[in-house]
């Protein structure tokens, strides 16, 4: 019972904190919330039910790509990095810092964003996601049981396709990555399919669905619930100030009750570390 | 009253120019096993996905007759009610599988059927044991090997308590070992539980004997016989119903153990064959790997393995699913980097991987082949889209269009005949021994034989003939034998 084993948490809890966290990723620019809540994912990541290795050069990736498209794009700031001949065109001119602040911003709120993503996939089953769902839902729930099961599996056609040379027969790296869209877009479907058939060919959604495994609520999943109302109450209550490298370059430091309402969200990182996990859900 | 019964069914994919199936009337009794045998394409597994409704339910298309399958008129019962009445055992069992470890996977149908805790906890003990994979019950699905997943597979089918099975084409990609396994869980249903089963199998050698009918398709058209009628009609079949057919024996036996008796007088006569056959001139060394260690996210797949390729020459790799046979062929297409140990290739090679699907992307087989001329056979699908196609006719347009895409492409013997070094990796061992200038076994990320097909194959436990294990003295093949009818 590996997976059993595995989780401390219940999948609603964990759906729960994912909401909250991604709502701080996505609303709060300002780099001090950014931070503490990159060390919150990160050591929610560490705790010891991850299953799956983290997929670090992706969140790095994505992380650089705003960076580099803010700092190409924009001419404006007032502390110039370097500068290229005006005479190329779109590149030239003066390339800022406030430019590549302002991409950090975007980019740490990218990565958060996949990385909560990723670590919700690894922490919640297909049968947790599944169970979770009213019999009128059956439909979604085939939907994000897909959305869960092609994570994975795109990334595995993409490797494949990769592999083989690219469907250019040798354009390999970025260079491949248009002719790769095509392939990819049509393995990813095929497999849906293929899924879909069988889902169906084993009776998903005929009938209302019993629980091999019911999920019990745990005390420890009120804990990441409250959690995860303080997280959002507080930056709905407190919002940390937005941060415009090209108005001021150093960030406003958020109010402490701002900074605070985040710091529940490390609750399932320290009870998972501390606490043992209990089976009870799943024995 | 047949358990199945298939009328006059004529099925039509959307867009396909013939008919996939043709005035199809057949039917299937309880407890009987059929064979579904016929050409890559010819609409075997078509036939099987009507028994449960995904044809045509999922697939769409025009469909004419009837199916009723337990009862049900596939018409109008949708797979998800036909499905606890025919389990389904997909061709490639990764496609199949919803859920993350074995027991969740094993509860689904369970759970879609709304069957109360115990019953199911009491179904997963009884299917566990009964197909053998009580081991395997914690583990995760991307854990299992090809033959675990397959076994998997027919266990969770078999959970639903289904009326009858059909299994697509299950040991296809599996090693002889492996293969083997997962027939002995297909015979002990049968023999044990006296489940109705239709299976389609490329290599009928290891179903006919469980065989109470051979449907043979030919162009989507079904014809029905007997096992050993069927199979001394002609088309695919055990390479000992050949045998039989060449030494005249009868009646003609359709398994090793219905042979061995009629093979001892043959077996006495019969000289050694001879040492090497038509050993050819070794070419120069083209490709080598040597000493090459390699691990996958430290598993490893590789530990100090040893080829050389030559020129002209076909070498055929095998070895059960694991043991580095596809890491040898990324080494040495340049897709992996030894970690240890060396990798040389002089030239340019071509690469066809196992799932065809991802070299395949454009809209007809045509467009495929630019570049190159049709290779015999292939007309037919010029103008389809590929990934229409069966599994099968995939493959063989992917290794006619890696020699358009890639100068080097692996028409094997062909290819091999005009000076290119062709490896490939299979589970085949008739066709191996067909084809082979060279066989390599591996195992544990060795190879730890490596010479002409009778001295490897012929002195194999697993990886030999039937030929080979029926009358042994080197003989692989029924072309070879010194003989003719009695």
């Amino acid at each position: 019972m590996e997976a059993a084993n595995a989780m401390s948490f219940g999948p609603l809890a964990w759906i729960a904190w994912a909401l909250a966290a991604l709502a701080v990723a996505l609303i709060a620019r300002n780099p001090f919330s950014q931070a503490l809540l990159l060390l919150i994912v990160a050591n929610t990541w560490l705790g010891p039910s991850r299953r799956t290795v983290f997929p670090v050069r992706m969140a790095v990736i994505l992380g650089l790509l705003p960076v580099a498209l803010s700092l190409a794009g924009s001419r404006f700031g007032a502390h110039p990095l370097f500068s290229l001949p005006s005479s190329i065109p779109l590149l030239g001119g003066r390339w800022t810092l406030e430019a590549a602040l302002f991409g950090a911003t975007a980019g740490v709120a990218l990565s958060l964003t996949v990385s909560i993503l990723v670590l919700v996939q690894a922490r919640v089953s297909t049968a947790d996601v599944l169970a979770l769902l009213p019999r009128p839902l059956y439909g979604v729930g085939s939907a994000l049981a897909l959305a869960l099961a092609f994570v994975p599996q795109t990334a595995a056609t993409v490797k494949g396709i990769i592999e083989v040379g690219g469907p250019a027969g040798g354009s390999r790296g970025w260079r491949a990555a248009p002719s790769l869209l095509m392939p990819v877009l049509l393995t990813t479907l095929e497999r849906s399919l293929q899924y879909a058939e069988s889902l169906d060919a084993r009776g998903f959604a005929g009938r209302r669905r019993t629980r091999y495994r019911p999920s019990r609520w745990q005390p420890a999943d009120t804990i990441a619930l409250a959690a995860a109302a303080v997280a959002i109450a507080g930056l709905a209550l407190s919002p940390p100030p937005a941060y415009d490298p090209y108005s001021r370059l150093v960030p406003a430091l958020p109010a402490l009750a701002s900074l605070a309402s985040l710091l529940p969200l490390a609750i399932p990182a320290l009870l998972e570390t501390w606490v043992s996990p209990h089976a009870a859900d799943h024995a | 009253m047949p358990l199945i019964t298939l009328d006059r069914l004529t099925f039509t994919y959307p867009q396909g120019k013939a008919p996939a199936l043709r005035e199809v009337t057949a039917s299937v009794e309880a407890g009987e096993v059929i064979l579904v045998r016929g050409a890559s394409g010819s609409g075997k597994s078509t036939l099987l996905r009507c028994l449960n409704g995904l044809v045509p339910h999922h697939s769409g298309g025009h469909f004419v007759g009837r199916v009723i399958a337990c009862g049900l008129d596939t018409r109008h019962h949708p797979p998800r009610e036909l499905g606890a009445q025919v389990g389904f055992v997909f061709q490639h069992p990764e496609a199949q599988f919803i859920l993350e470890d074995v027991e969740s996977e094993l509860a689904f149908g369970l759970e879609n059927l709304g069957l109360p805790r115990p019953l199911m906890r009491k179904r997963i003990e009884e299917v566990l044991d009964q197909v053998g994979i009580n081991e395997l019950r914690a583990r995760r699905i991307g854990s299992l090997s090809g033959g675990e997943r397959q076994r998997v597979a027919i266990a969770a089918a078999l959970a639903m308590h289904p009326q009858a099975l059909a299994l697509d084409e299950p040991t296809s990609q599996l090693d002889p070992q492996a293969a083997e396994d997962v027939l002995q869980v297909v015979l002990r249903l049968v023999l044990e539980l006296g489940m109705t089963t239709l299976i389609a199998e490329h290599r009928v050698e290891r179903i006919a004997p469980l065989a109470d009918r051979v449907w043979t398709l030919h162009e989507g058209a079904v014809a029905q016989a007997a096992p050993r009628e069927a199979l001394s009609a002609g088309g695919a079949r055990p390479p000992i119903v050949d045998l039989a057919l060449k030494a005249g024996w009868d009646p003609v036996p359709i398994s090793l153990a219905q042979a061995r008796p009629m093979a001892a007088s043959l077996r006495a006569r019969l000289p050694a064959a001879p040492s090497n056959g038509a050993v050819r001139e070794p070419g120069a060394t083209i490709a080598e790997i040597s000493g090459v260690t390699f691990s996958y996210e430290g598993r490893r797949a590789l530990a100090g393995a040893s080829l050389r390729l030559q020129r002209g020459e076909l070498t055929v790799l095998m070895g059960r699913n694991g043991a580095g046979k596809s890491t040898v062929l990324k080494l040495l297409a340049g897709i992996l980097r030894p970690q240890r140990g060396r990798v040389q290739v002089a030239g340019r090679v071509g690469y066809v991987p196992q799932d065809a699907d991802t070299l395949l992307f454009k809209a007809t087989v045509r467009e495929e082949l630019t570049g190159r001329q049709a290779s015999s056979g292939l007309e037919p699908w010029l103008d389809r889209y590929p990934r229409d196609l069966s599994v099968g006719e995939r493959q063989r347009v992917v290794i006619a269009a890696a020699g358009a895409k890639r100068e080097l492409g692996f028409e094997l013997r062909r290819r091999a005949g005009a000076g290119t070094a062709v490896l490939v990796a299979t589970h085949d061992v008739e066709w191996a021994a067909r084809i082979a200038d060279r066989v390599a076994l591996m195992a544990e990320g060795e190879v730890y034989a490596d010479g002409p097909p009778r001295r490897v194959l012929s002195d194999s436990l697993v990886f030999s003939t039937q030929v080979n294990k029926l009358l042994g003295k080197g003989w692989l093949l029924v072309d070879e034998l010194p003989i003719g009818p009695a």
